[in-house]
């Protein structure tokens, strides 16, 4: 692990004027599985296809092996993708499909044949070669478009949102089967998805990306535990995030009372965002609690209750196996490993508050997110 | 409502589909005639299969299809590609473009095309000929590409682009990526707009007219030149023929197109997709074939011969065997081994006039009307001829020398000659009524009679009525000529040419003007028909003679050709097949004595003398007529 396999300095990329993305830095190491993630249009695509060759970046370079690959076309790079929607080619059945790139190759024959058949049992697909690609179901589709990759030998492979277009239960199946084949085939996975579950369940490192920026690079998790800003905070898993000063170091005051915490560094007194995580919110009777305050709904989430409690006017969200009836008065504790503090930044506001929660609210924005460029 | 929309429905296509359903039952018509069905025969099929000039422009028509689908299929798909890769805006812009050429009218193409072709090869590369194979070839590849596009762009746009993302990541360049991917994906594109574009070049008349030269000839084209006498009945087989090559290939079509959509639902036997493949090889093979084979014919069609004679002639004014008639054109090569013909036509004097005076067209023989010799003779587009090589032309009659037209006679030497007289019907047409040209304004006859739909005969007629030269330049005598035509216009049944055949001979009409070789022609079909020539108020005595116009490669071989035609054998073999006749006396011998001893055909000198020709008009006068004329017609 560690080698540096491809770096991306300074990317920068325009359509038409708009701005796609500013400034990416970033380097993969050999071996590593790092996804980029983030919203529709944050501009997760745009990289993997400047890294994949079928772009070419504005400005900015690439590198692989520490060489400059800007100007090498995609037919040139170690590199290999499976497509959004598998793009197998019609014409070409199983075999044939994943034959594509050793024939453009001209290996022999025989060579051929070896390789195509260890790729349909790394894959699962022994006795599927001589089927039409439209008579599989999308999973198995899915796994000819890897395997019609990975036949290459690739030092690197990209996938572009692979699993966005199978149901749920598949797409657990199918992460737990592309980290066992990189693991099994020991390459480097360049993944792209808007999916966090996704994300932090199979990655080494995950990139968080919005508005062509990088917000934060990580293990999954530190981005889970040490958002850096509002944007990671919230794209990450649920939180409530409140307006705080830090008073000095390990000394935070919010909703009028100062609470212990772990974060030091700051400025005396600077402005922060206090990031709190729903599941780590513990009820106590109200009149032990550090803050106290009234359940305004309640929903049954199978693992959990969702319970949201006004606070002074602010609601939050609290994830507990204990429920409460509607209208009760709570009060809650915060231990100081459950307060995370970060920057102000260019988000700040505008994600946290669970005034307008609903239960449907998750299911929706998915559903929106399914579709990117 | 249901019902009433069925109704309607097979009310379209029985509109539709019932001109061609008359044209098949025709070509299984034992009669000669369209009008009855007297009983089924294949023996129209049988005379189609033996002629071997028709399959030989049958066979021209479809080389010049198969090469311009191709190459059109191949350069279309070029474009269609390019224009598929242009952002949006452009491309919608770059479509309509493509677009405007299938709406544009055909004779605008086709005019537009010849004079391209015209100055580029004549004035540019000073080509003697400019309209060739090969400038048909570009026209109609020209012509079918826009079909090609169109059929293509729909399956470029239907196309997963990471299809070719893929194939590049594959390790494809992007045309390797072209030809393993883009090109599976729109190949039913491809087809379609092949076939679309085979069926567009096979029946194409009009752009192909304009842009013909004298060394390849398409099948419509030699049709319309053809269509001065009634069209034969094994056309009517071929046409049938033809119609179903072209039903079957529009099924075809339609077929690859419902594949095409059920791949997309429905799962495939892969024994299936394997004999695809092999079918599409084959197919390919084919085609490659036909392309091989047909360039390599025309090669070995150019080098083979040793003298081309091209002789350019009035549609069906020559003997060509049909009908128990001479050969002519064989009898030359067989006397003339050297020799090789290639016969091409033209349907008037001013499509002659209009193909030699832009240098579309290269020849060595021609055969105008006196009117249009004087023109030609005028404008320096004629030979001298050398006499020394047309010994036979002593054996012309002297009344057809020292005409008007050549008054020295040093330019031509008389082919046909005629007269225009009136053909009616004895049967309905009192005998004390048929005193002269009055007979057409006759109003006992209204609705039966017809007049001729061109201007110069039409005027002759109403100046020798009213006693004017048919030469004549004053402006107020053809306006008064014009309210002759005027006053006869609510009586006739209709204008007409070559439809006057059917009219006559199947008495919807009793009376019409026509040319005295048509007439007797006709006159052998009906028996109750006769011939009238108004010698006391003068008719229209017309002669077609031979030239060689000064484009001329082959002086020596066009004149022999001359002499060969003044042979009285060989012009009265020629005349049995085009009734006209022969200025050479001594060839009445070898003439179907019907036709020698008519005098219809053959009137008396007496009679002759009070017959005129038409002379040359200024380009001015000619077009005032033709205003009047329209006029009149549409009054």
């Amino acid at each position: 692990m560690s080698k540096e396999l491809i770096r991306l300095q300074d990317l920068v990329m325009e359509f038409d004027g708009e701005q796609i993305l500013d400034g990416i830095n970033l380097t993969i190491n050999d071996h590593e599985f790092l996804t980029l993630l983030g919203p529709s249009g944050c501009g997760k695509t745009t990289t993997l296809r400047i890294i994949g060759g079928f772009l070419n970046p504005t400005s900015g370079d690439v590198f692989f092996d520490g060489k400059r690959i800007n100007d090498v076309p995609p037919y040139d790079r170690q590199i290999n993708t499976v497509f959004q929607r598998y793009a197998l080619f019609p014409h070409l059945d199983v075999y044939d499909n994943i034959a594509f790139g050793l024939k453009v190759a001209k290996l022999p024959k025989a060579q051929i044949h070896e390789r195509v058949q260890e790729m349909l049992a790394v894959v699962g697909l022994k006795g599927y070669e001589n089927r039409r690609t439209d008579s599989l179901s999308g999973g198995q589709q899915q796994r000819v478009a890897i395997a019609r990759a990975l036949v290459n030998r690739p030092k690197v492979l990209l996938l572009d949102e692979p699993l966005a277009a199978l149901d749920l239960r598949l797409r657990k199946d199918m992460q737990n089967e592309l980290k066992r084949i990189q693991q099994a085939m020991g390459i480097t996975f360049v993944y792209v998805t808007h999916d966090q579950e996704e994300a932090l369940s199979m990655s080494d490192t995950v990139i968080v990306m919005d508005k062509g920026r990088i917000q934060q690079i990580g293990k999954p998790e530190d981005i889970y535990n040490e958002p850096q800003n509002a944007f990671v905070a919230d794209f990450i898993g649920e939180s409530n995030i409140l307006d705080g000063v830090m008073l000095a170091d390990y000394k935070v005051k919010f909703f009028g009372r100062t609470f212990k915490c772990l974060d030091a560094g700051f400025a005396p007194n600077e402005p922060v965002d206090v990031v709190i995580r729903p599941e780590d919110i513990d009820f106590v009777p109200p009149e032990e609690g550090h803050l106290t305050g009234t359940v305004t709904s309640v929903t049954f989430k199978g693992l959990n209750y969702d319970i949201i409690v006004d606070f002074k006017g602010f609601k939050w969200l609290i994830q507990t196996t204990d429920h409460q009836a509607v209208g009760s008065t709570v009060g809650i504790r915060l231990n100081p490993e459950d307060i995370h503090i970060m920057h102000k930044s260019e988000y700040s506001g505008m994600f946290g508050d669970y005034s307008s929660y609903s239960a449907e609210y998750d299911e929706l924005t998915e559903d929106a997110d399914d579709e990117e460029e | 409502m249901k019902r009433t929309n069925r109704i309607f429905t097979i009310l379209i296509f029985i509109f539709l589909y019932i001109p061609m359903a008359v044209l098949i039952v025709a070509s299984f018509n034992t009669g000669k005639d369209i009008t009855s069905f007297d009983g089924f025969t294949l023996q129209q099929y049988v005379r189609l299969f033996r002629d071997e000039k028709l399959l030989r422009l049958l066979g021209n028509s479809v080389l010049i299809s198969v090469l311009a689908s191709g190459i059109s299929t191949m350069f279309g798909t070029m474009a269609a590609v390019g224009i598929h890769g242009l952002k949006p805006k452009m491309r919608k812009a770059v479509m309509s473009l493509t677009n405007i050429p299938m709406t544009n009218p055909d004779i605008v193409t086709g005019i537009s095309l010849s004079l391209l072709f015209v100055f580029i090869g004549g004035k540019l590369l000073g080509q003697k000929e400019s309209l060739t194979f090969w400038t048909l070839l570009i026209a109609h590849v020209t012509f079918n590409l826009p079909y090609v596009i169109l059929n293509v762009m729909p399956k470029l746009q239907q196309m997963n682009p990471a299809l070719q993302d893929a194939a590049m990541d594959l390790g494809c360049t992007p045309v390797q990526a072209f030809f393993k991917v883009t090109l599976h994906e729109i190949m039913p594109g491809m087809i379609a707009g092949a076939i679309m574009a085979f069926t567009m070049s096979l029946d194409d008349f009009v752009i192909s007219y304009f842009v013909t030269g004298s060394d390849f000839m398409t099948l419509p084209v030699k049709i319309y030149s053809e269509t001065k006498k009634p069209i034969q009945p094994k056309i009517y087989a071929m046409f049938t023929l033809l119609f179903l090559l072209i039903l079957v290939l529009m099924i075809t079509m339609n077929l690859i197109q419902i594949r095409g959509e059920q791949n997309k639902h429905k799962r495939r036997a892969t024994a299936d997709s394997k004999y695809a493949r092999l079918a599409k090889r084959i197919g390919a093979f084919a085609l490659a074939a036909v392309l091989v084979l047909g360039v390599g014919l025309l090669i070995f069609q150019g080098r083979s011969s040793t003298v081309t004679l091209n002789v350019y002639n009035w549609g069906q004014n020559i003997a060509d065997g049909s009908d128990e008639t001479m050969d002519i054109i064989a009898e030359f090569e067989k006397r003339y081994p050297d020799i090789k013909v290639n016969y091409i036509t033209y349907a008037s004097n001013e499509e002659l006039y209009s193909k030699l005076s832009t240098g579309g067209i290269t020849v060595d023989v021609i055969i105008p009307s006196d009117y249009m010799i004087a023109r030609l003779k005028n404008e320096g587009m004629l030979e001298e001829l050398n006499f020394e090589n047309i010994p036979n032309y002593a054996l012309v009659d002297d009344s057809f020398k020292n005409q008007h037209f050549d008054p020295e006679n040093k330019y031509s030497v008389p082919y046909t000659w005629g007269t225009v007289g009136i053909l009616y019907n004895t049967k309905y047409v009192a005998e004390e009524d048929v005193t002269g040209w009055d007979l057409l304004w006759n109003k006992k006859y209204t609705d039966k009679i017809l007049m001729f739909d061109n201007s110069r005969d039409a005027f002759g007629i109403a100046q020798f009525l009213l006693g004017y030269s048919i030469n004549t330049t004053d402006k107020t005598q053809l306006q008064a000529c014009a309210d002759k035509l005027k006053e006869q216009k609510p009586i006739l049944q209709q204008y007409v040419m070559d439809q006057v055949y059917d009219l006559m001979e199947n008495e919807v009409a009793w009376i019409a003007p026509y040319y005295a070789g048509d007439c007797m022609a006709m006159m052998q079909n009906n028996e109750d028909l006769a011939f009238y020539l108004p010698v006391d108020q003068g008719f229209n005595f017309f002669i077609d003679s031979m030239c060689i116009p000064t484009c001329c490669q082959e002086k020596d071989a066009a004149e022999l050709f001359i002499n060969f035609m003044c042979d009285p054998e060989i012009s009265g073999a020629n005349m049995d097949y085009i009734w006209y006749g022969s200025p050479v006396s001594e060839a009445k011998q070898h003439m179907d004595p019907v036709l020698a001893e008519s005098d219809v055909v053959y009137p008396d000198q007496t009679v002759l003398d009070n017959g005129t020709s038409f002379a040359f008009l200024p380009e001015e006068i000619s077009r005032y007529m033709e205003t009047l004329f329209m006029q009149v017609r549409n009054s």
